[in-house]
């Protein structure tokens, strides 16, 4: 019988996807509709197994394919129930057309993706690609460093998503086996806390028997404009909301999350920019440039939807040069997707630093600590160029 | 939970309405049963589906398969079409065993 690892306290090894499974299981949602797809597999498997074992009272869909496990998540959660799901990769793809639809009827189911590159060529290890191509949905979107951030994002993300003011459906990302087939140490809460913290969902219009309510219509061009200004108004709301649900998390465990987290921002003359699990070595190679009397620091973008464009200004206006390192890609655009984002939002800001763009760890392909040394180093060279220096693929072979 | 409904005038009032973002219900759905009676399809097509009273077996094939439920029995059990709802999609007339629905054009 496998035991929901409930317990608060004390840390338990558990892979990524372990640590997603577990604290979904900690939520309870009441309805899961899932399809198993590597590197993701592990969370709705670990999930079925407290199903059966009657650790959740969750009704679990098995469905067919991944668009019919997001048509389920919107049909229940139209009802006014809490759902989840996970997917990854081509997963997330074939779920594409729902995802608009979730977001634009303002359901807020919460998706784990368990970032995979995308086919082709067939590829199953890490890279964020399934969800920065996903920018465009509707969604929020979040991105774990480790097993415990995405841990606590399972928890994050019904806070934000169900907040009246966003219901906003929400994904979060944890890369592909470096993070979802991992062990690692992670302090697990429990239900006590997520009573407390995830407060039973409000919907103003359910559709359940007896309150007969259309969702999901038509809306030719005389409404249209009107419900995706409002999705548009739903996001603006999330950028309120998602600090204070950070800062109600902290309080709460002692783990404190940012949209933007700096690190060694103090005095730094240069930064580099990462999002998901490349952040956790950009600290350590920053502590290490930084023993070396390099005055380097760095910037965690932990929220990717709505982009923090304001608080990456804030965070990077006393700097000279930075590198963005992306782990997804998008071809015939200026740039990566977090490239490009952080590109545009400093434009408007006097006091801006330059901007160069290194795409790594492309199809689950390892950066190792002398990749992001090499970055810094391309960082320094370019640094006053007077002309746009082209993004560089890192690690690549002619 | 209230139960929300509206009476035909309010309904007639609430669909005329030019909703802005402020106060169109969250994701542009509708909170109130019943608004598609307010959505005439008749309008969609110059065609019309046409009983022969002769012909017609009274199978109930027609009254069934309509979309848009623009088909009602009458008391001698023959389909009778609101034209105010048949759209002209011609499924009664495709589907009747008895070839008793003609699409007619009624502009004509
Ligand atoms: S033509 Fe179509 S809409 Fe009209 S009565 Fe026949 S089935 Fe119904
Ligand atoms: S399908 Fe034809 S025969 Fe049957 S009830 Fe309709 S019109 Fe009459």
């Amino acid at each position: 019988m496998t035991k929901a690892k409930v317990t608060k306290g004390k840390r338990i090894g558990m892979t990524g996807d372990e640590a997603v499974a577990n604290a979904a299981a900690v939520i309870n949602p009441d309805v899961v509709a899932a399809y198993p797809i590597t590197p993701q597999t592990i969370i709705v498997e670990h999930f079925s197994d407290f199903v059966h074992d009657g650790e959740v009272d969750t009704e679990f869909v098995c469905v067919e394919s991944e668009h019919s496990a997001m048509s389920a998540c919107v049909g229940a959660s139209a009802t006014g129930a809490r759902v989840f799901t996970a997917s990854a990769s081509q997963g997330v793809a074939l779920m594409f057309e729902i995802l608009f639809i979730a977001s634009a009827s303002r359901l807020p189911i919460v998706m784990s993706v368990a970032n995979r590159a995308l086919s082709g060529p067939i590829n199953i290890h890490g890279e964020l690609t399934d969800q920065t191509v996903c920018r465009d949905t509707g969604w929020i979107s979040l991105f774990s460093e480790s097993a415990q951030e995405a841990y606590d994002n399972t928890f994050l993300a019904f806070k934000i998503g169900e907040h009246p003011d966003v219901s906003l459906p929400v994904m979060f990302g944890l890369d592909g086996f470096i993070l979802t087939h991992a062990l690692e140490g992670v302090f697990p809460l429990d239900r006590k806390f997520s009573k407390d913290f995830l407060p039973e969902r409000e919907m103003v219009h359910p559709t359940i028997p007896g309150n007969p309510v259309s969702s999901g219509l038509l809306a030719l061009p005389n409404y249209y404009m009107e419900v995706k200004y409002q999705q548009e108004l739903a996001m603006d709301a999330a950028r309120k909301v998602i600090p204070k649900a950070f800062e109600e998390f902290g309080e709460k465990t002692g783990r404190y999350y940012k949209s933007v987290e700096g690190y060694q921002m103090e005095d730094a003359e240069t930064a580099l920019v990462t999002m998901g699990a490349l952040s956790g070595t950009t600290k350590f190679v920053v502590d290490k440039l930084r023993k070396e009397g390099e005055k380097v620091g760095m910037i965690k973008v932990k929220t990717y939807r709505p982009f923090p464009a304001d608080d990456l200004a804030k965070a990077l206006k006393d700097v000279d040069a930075v590198g963005v390192i992306d782990r997804d890609l998008t071809f015939g655009a200026p740039g990566a997707a977090l490239y490009t984002d952080l590109k545009t939002s400093l434009y408007d800001y006097k006091d801006r630093p330059q901007v160069f763009g290194y795409i790594a760890g492309i199809g689950g392909r390892d950066v190792l600590v002398k990749d992001y040394e090499y970055i810094y180093k391309q960082v320094l060279k370019n640094k006053g160029a007077e002309k746009a220096v082209p993004v560089e693929w890192i690690g690549l072979r002619k | 939970m209230t139960k929300n409904t509206l009476n035909d005038k309010e309904m007639q009032e609430w669909i005329e309405t030019e909703w802005g973002y402020e106060k169109l219900p969250m994701g542009g759905s509708v909170p109130y049963p019943g608004s598609s009676k307010f959505f005439k399809t008749g309008d969609w097509s110059p065609f019309k589906a046409v009983v022969d009273r002769e012909k017609c077996t009274k199978c109930t094939t027609c009254f069934f398969l309509c979309p848009d439920s623009a088909i009602k029995m009458d008391e001698e059990e023959i389909p009778v079409m609101d034209f105010d709802y048949c759209k002209g999609c011609g499924i009664c007339a495709e589907e009747c065993p008895s070839d008793a629905i003609e699409m007619k054009d009624l502009t004509k």
